[in-house]
């Protein structure tokens, strides 16, 4: 199955400029999925191959207009030589709904929500009368956080929403951003590729779960160090799951997501059992 | 030669001659309204004849439907529909099934005929009155032929074992997928996306999709309207939409003309919207004698009110959910300037009142700029809004064009489980947006409610529900306004006021027939009055009763 990671974040915020890093950076051949090839900036000399909606690039990278339905973009790539797909959202994606195209579409695997901030508009855009929710839950939806332009206000701002930040700076090799150990390492507050004993893995389920049988799991696996993600309760209640090592909180969450944990472990765990 | 037809009355909906015993007729237009009498100084100079076919109805001016998409009703139409509430069609009545054993009992029945294809579709299931569906339900139905049982909300299908083997859906290729339950042969939301992509080659096939669209061509005559909008041309292929109506219905058999509006989004194509304009600006170029693009377009700014991701202002949604942009804010304001500038007629698809609030701020901004007059920027849908909103829509030159059939099938629902009593009972307020003057039409959005204008007009009067209760009966409107909302004003909001719409000396000679007047029965049986025929452009086109 191919992994899938999503890029979000509202106008303006550096997803294209990020994808353009990943296509140069590429180490083995990834396809990106994107809302306009206009504003991507490939040199000539990079393009192989240009049809109406997918550009070949020298290094194996393939590039795709995305249609209005994702899955057709993602059937499209099946059978060509890659290892990864990135599918940048559009501005006013919440990423869940793109990520549940990771998690369902078959043939693909959902590896994470990368979010991207703009730390000079990031503040007005949460108060925005159009748009503050949804950029709030950009925010709060993903896995990581990659801050752009950053005042310490904005840093302040956004670490209410999400702790798992990072800026810009900090990056020395974009690909990494598409490691779930780098996820894994960030989320419990070390700097990138040391600890590489953690791991994480992604659960999903399409089933209702009940509160007590996660709390019963992770107490049956004392390895994990964190826990992250949305669980569909039974009775239709949705809530945001956070594990630290100091306790378990469960709070409520207007998304209505599939349920969606990841774990952040060290060792071995042991089979879900939900 | 001038055809003249008496009628026990006719509802000229022309405020100067209001009603009119007998209206003259040549060569589709119409001559002259008024009496026997009346008409004499054109009748004693001209050869005539008096038809009085229709001496005993009430003839209102051809009835029009200013928003529906013939090509989602071209894809649902040929499906076998076994549903919970009854479908009144021109070819015979769906009758209700309200339990599961009823429900297998149709299907069997329908699968019996061996008039159905190679892939046998079935719409309309709904878990609460139907009971679960299965795999296993289905293969003990029929394990031969190919099902495929299409949910009343469109979100979901299920599947036989036959269908996923036509299909060549394999469980390898889809177990990791978490919105397909594969033992039970269910594909929902994104795993919906996954079957239609298989089925699309049954569904849009060239002559699966040609039947769609001539059974849509006996729906609305049925419904008695001589003009329909096609609010998005291009919904799935513009080209194949555009060709096969007019291989269709450009010919002399085809009782009604189509108004086409294009869809921004979908000519602009990953191209500037600039670009876009351009395009649009030609396609007049391909109009012909019954279909017409105009100096029209199609923007959206929120989700679906059906799917409850209509955009809304505080306090929301009682679940705490949230609706959905289907551009950004900037996007739609920067589209908008492009059409405003050139001198379209901006249709907005607006369902929550924020989404709603956008528009209204947009349209704002560009009087700012640049004003116009009669600019014909349309809300159209018009779910949630806010008196104040209606104000502004009013102050701006906005006009309206509402899905009142909300009222009827959401509101109580609506009530209790999405947005409270209050806003659910004041959806598609249409009487505040009569009161401010503002030209407002009602449409069916078909197939979101049925292509009948008198079902709309039946609906924004009484504001009754399916539960059978008057929702907020301060924004009902009177029967003649209903009329003029499902005559006048719908020609006024597509800009063809003044060709049709109404019934006077030198308009087309468009006419509805009906049994009763629909400004004198009570109006709770509006919707129940017999259609008798359409006259389009002067020709009688019978309406066969069932």
């Amino acid at each position: 199955m191919i992994p899938v990671t999503v890029v979000a974040g509202y106008l303006g915020s550096g997803k294209t400029t990020l994808i353009n890093k990943f296509l140069k950076e590429a180490e083995s051949p990834i396809a990106v999925l994107v809302n306009d090839f206009g504003e991507l900036n490939i040199d000539a000399e990079l393009i192989d191959n240009q049809e109406s909606l997918t550009l070949s690039l020298t290094n194996g990278c393939v590039c795709c207009k995305l249609s209005d339905d994702i899955g057709v973009s993602l059937e499209s790539l099946k059978g060509k030589d890659i290892t990864a797909v990135i599918i940048e959202a559009s501005g006013i994606s919440l990423p869940i709904n793109i990520a549940n195209y990771g998690l369902s579409w078959p043939g693909f695997s959902l590896k994470g929500i990368l979010a991207l901030a703009d730390g000079q508009s990031i503040g007005s855009l949460l108060e925005d009368k159009f748009v503050g929710y949804t950029v709030k839950g950009q925010i709060e939806q993903a896995d990581a956080i990659l801050l752009n332009r950053s005042s310490g206000l904005s840093l302040e701002v956004l670490k209410g929403l999400n702790e798992n930040i990072f800026l810009e700076e900090e990056v020395s090799n974009y690909t990494d951003l598409l490691s779930a150990k780098y996820y894994a390492n960030h989320f419990i507050g070390d700097s990138p590729k040391e600890h590489a004993s953690f791991q994480s893995s992604i659960f999903t389920s399409n089933k209702p779960i009940k509160r007590d049988d996660i709390k019963k799991y992770l107490l049956l696996n004392p390895n994990i160090q964190r826990a992250k993600g949305w669980v569909c309760e039974e009775n239709g209640i949705y809530s945001l799951l956070q594990m630290t090592p100091s306790g378990c909180n469960f709070s409520p969450s207007s998304f209505k997501s599939q349920t969606r944990i990841v774990f952040i472990y060290t060792g071995k765990l042991s089979p879900f059992e939900f | 030669m001038i055809t003249v037809f008496p009628a026990k009355s006719i509802i000229t909906m022309n405020a100067s001659m209001p009603s009119a015993e007998a209206v003259a007729v040549r060569d589709g237009k119409i001559i002259e309204t008024g009496t026997l009498e009346s008409l004499q100084p054109w009748l004693s100079k001209h050869d005539h004849e008096i038809d009085e076919q229709f001496k005993n109805s009430f003839i209102v001016p051809g009835l029009i439907d200013p928003h529906l998409h013939p090509s989602m009703a071209a894809v649902l139409l040929p499906t076998y529909f076994i549903t919970a509430m009854e479908w009144k069609m021109p070819w015979g009545t769906t009758p209700a099934t309200r339990s599961p054993t009823e429900y297998d009992e149709r299907l069997k029945e329908a699968l019996s005929k061996p008039t159905h294809g190679e892939l046998f579709i079935t719409w309309g299931h709904h878990n609460l009155w139907h009971g679960p569906i299965s795999r296993s339900r289905l293969n003990s139905i029929d394990s031969k032929t190919p099902i495929v049982v299409w949910n009343r909300s469109f979100h979901e299908v299920c599947m036989n074992d036959a269908a996923l083997e036509l299909l060549e859906i394999k469980q390898e290729d889809v177990e990791n997928a978490t919105q397909i339950d594969f033992e039970k042969g269910r594909f929902y939301e994104i795993g919906l996306g996954y079957a239609i992509q298989k089925l699309n080659p049954y569904i849009l096939a060239p002559e699966v999709f040609k039947e769609g669209l001539l059974k849509l061509k006996e729906v609305v005559h049925f419904g008695g309207q001589t003009t329909i909008a096609d609010m998005a041309v291009g919904l799935f292929d513009f080209e194949a939409e555009l060709n096969t109506q007019a291989a269709l219905y450009e010919n002399e058999d085809t009782p009604f003309r189509v108004e086409l509006i294009a869809h921004a989004t979908v000519m602009q194509k990953g191209n500037s919207v600039e670009q876009a304009e351009e395009l649009i600006a030609k396609l007049p170029e391909r109009n012909s004698h019954r279909l017409n693009f105009g100096k029209r377009v199609k923007l959206f700014t929120d989700g679906a009110f059906f799917s409850q991701v209509a955009q809304l202002m505080e306090p929301g949604y009682i679940d705490g959910h949230h609706g959905e942009w289907l551009s950004t804010p900037e996007q739609f304001e920067d589209n908008a300037r492009v059409f405003w500038n050139k001198g379209y007629a901006i249709h907005v698809h607006c369902t929550g009142d924020l989404g709603l609030e956008l528009a209204v701020d947009t349209l704002e901004k560009m009087q700012d700029e640049r004003p116009r007059f009669n600019h014909g920027f349309t809300i159209e849908h018009f779910g949630l809004s806010t008196p104040e909103q209606i104000f502004r829509l009013s102050k701006l030159g906005a006009n309206i064009s509402a899905n009142a059939y909300y009222v009827h099938e959401l509101s109580d629902i609506y009530s209790n489980d999405s947005v409270g009593f209050e806003r659910a009972s004041s959806m598609a307020r249409v009487g505040t947006s009569f009161r401010e003057g503002i030209t407002t039409t009602l449409h069916s959005d078909f197939t979101m409610a049925p292509a009948q204008p008198l079902m709309s007009m039946w609906v924004a009067v009484n504001r009754v529900n399916e539960k059978g209760n008057v929702m907020c009966e301060e924004e009902r409107i009177t029967p003649q306004q209903g009329l003029e909302a499902i005559t006048i004003n719908a020609a006024r909001v597509l800009g063809l006021d003044h060709e049709i719409g109404s019934i006077r000396a030198g308009k087309k000679a468009d006419f509805t027939v009906l049994q009763e007047n629909p400004l004198e029965i009570d109006p709770l049986k509006i919707k129940d009055i017999e259609i008798k025929a359409t006259v389009f452009e002067g020709k009688v086109f019978n309406i066969k009763t069932q």
